[in-house]
């Protein structure tokens, strides 16, 4: 159930994002509303949600793009898969520990992305790609990871309280 | 099997999914699914874009906003509904002044036929430069008619689908557009950067260009018609050792800003989008 409120989640942020994010750059980036609900989800131990939303968001991004089909839904799920190795980790509880996940994440969407988009032979100047597009799109993120984070955290506690034990 | 690696195993079967949705798509199997999901996501996109732009119209008009808010003190109960009025009056003034000068801009260039198209989104991707309109094969678009405003050249359709189409501008890196220098007469090819910033290239040395002089479509290569206006020169780079000199251009067209766009329908390109 989770997996499919989710899936829609998901078309309803890659509308978001072409239809409103897209108005509003820094520099010429823009934050990726599904990359960070994604990300955040898997950092509440949600993974396998995540990489569904991941999967199915990129597909929804890739539909609403010029990039090939199926590269953002890629990305997004190597992305959501490196945020799922923070688990366990002793920093994992850490409050400013999504900053670096969504950091690291976003620079590896961005990264795969633009490889992506560079194969299928558009052109690509990477200086220019890596200053006006894929820094400040990490920044925004960055700014917008711990907002994020919490929100997740939230509603993970409100959908799937932990267990209870009695007597 | 261990958590970590089950989770391994997922990632790497939607990875493999994907990729073979990626070839799937480069084979041109996906068009039909792809033209089904995009009739909902477009009709979305085009609702939550118009409210988008009523929003910022209402928020860019500071004066208007104090008498609405002096309204607000004067008349509490009303102020609901004027509130809805004022932003639905704006949007089809505005609307009203686009479809106006597209008007205009049809009745000067009377062999054309035009389809006026809504913009209903843009290219999620921030290394491509496309946005979404809210017309497609349903109303004879097709891909490759060059898309324009009533202040100059847009694009060209680069996807089509029944009821959406995607755009591509003439600042995305892969689109290229063959020009004209109005003055000077030198003809030149226009790019553009990733950042979206517009260069003529292949200027000849010989031919004096000035800033401020007017860019055109050249027709050459028959991707776009002639004389419809792309630009004005900013500034000339010019060395004496290079083949060609260049110059940086700031489009006619508003591309940041656009809300209706007109696809010129009885124009057949003789070139796939990309090539000049």
């Amino acid at each position: 159930m989770a997996s499919f409120l989710g899936i829609l989640l998901m078309a309803l942020l890659a509308v978001v994002q072409s239809s409103v994010l897209a108005r509003f750059t820094f520099l010429e980036g823009t934050p990726n509303l599904i990359l960070l609900a994604c990300v955040s989800w898997a950092l509440t131990g949600r993974v396998v949600e995540a990489m569904l939303w991941g999967f199915f968001g990129g597909l929804f991004l890739d539909l609403l793009s010029g990039a090939p089909f199926g590269v953002s839904s890629m990305a997004l799920v190597v992305a959501v898969y490196l945020a799922s190795l923070t688990e366990g980790r002793f920093w994992e509880a850490h409050p400013l520990a999504p900053l670096g996940v969504v950091g690291i994440a976003s620079v590896v969407y961005y990264g795969l992305t633009l490889t992506a988009v560079w194969l299928a032979g558009h052109p690509v100047d990477p200086a220019l790609a890596l200053t006006q597009v894929i820094l400040p799109s990490t920044f925004l993120n960055l700014l917008l990871a711990l907002p994020a984070s919490q929100l997740a955290g939230r509603v993970r506690q409100a959908a799937f309280p932990p267990p209870v034990r009695m007597g | 099997m261990s958590r970590t690696s089950s989770r391994a195993l997922l990632a790497l079967t939607l990875i493999l999914i994907a990729g073979g949705l990626l070839i799937l798509n480069l084979g041109g199997y996906l068009q039909a699914a792809q033209g089904l999901a995009l009739r909902p996501l477009g009709g979305i996109q085009g609702w939550i874009s118009q409210r988008v732009l009523a929003v910022r119209t209402l928020l860019t008009s500071p004066t208007d906003l104090a008498e609405l808010t002096a309204e607000n003190q004067r008349l509490q109960a009303e102020v609901a509904r004027l509130e809805r009025e004022v932003i639905a009056l704006r949007e089809q003034a505005n609307e009203a002044e686009v479809l106006a000068g597209l008007l205009g801009y049809a009745r000067t260039r009377p062999e054309s036929r035009y389809v006026a198209a809504r913009v209903i989104g843009q290219d999620v991707s921030p290394f491509i430069r496309s946005i979404w309109i809210g017309q497609g094969s349903d109303a004879g678009v097709q891909q490759g008619m060059p898309v324009v405003t009533e202040r100059g050249l847009v694009g060209r359709v680069a996807e089509v689908y029944s009821t959406v189409s995607r755009v591509q501008l003439i600042t995305d890196p892969e689109s290229v557009v063959n020009v004209r220098l109005q003055t000077s007469r030198g003809d030149g090819v226009l790019r553009a950067r990733v950042n979206g910033e517009l260069w003529v290239d292949l200027i000849e040395q010989g031919v004096s260009v000035t800033p401020g002089e007017l860019v055109l479509s050249s027709g050459l290569g028959g991707a776009f018609p002639e004389d419809i206006p792309v630009g004005q020169i900013v500034t000339v780079r010019k060395r004496d050792y290079e083949l060609f000199q260049q110059a940086v251009v700031q489009a006619s067209a508003d591309l940041d800003n656009l809300e209706i766009v007109l696809v010129i329908a009885n124009f057949r390109p003789s070139a796939p989008p990309g090539a000049p």
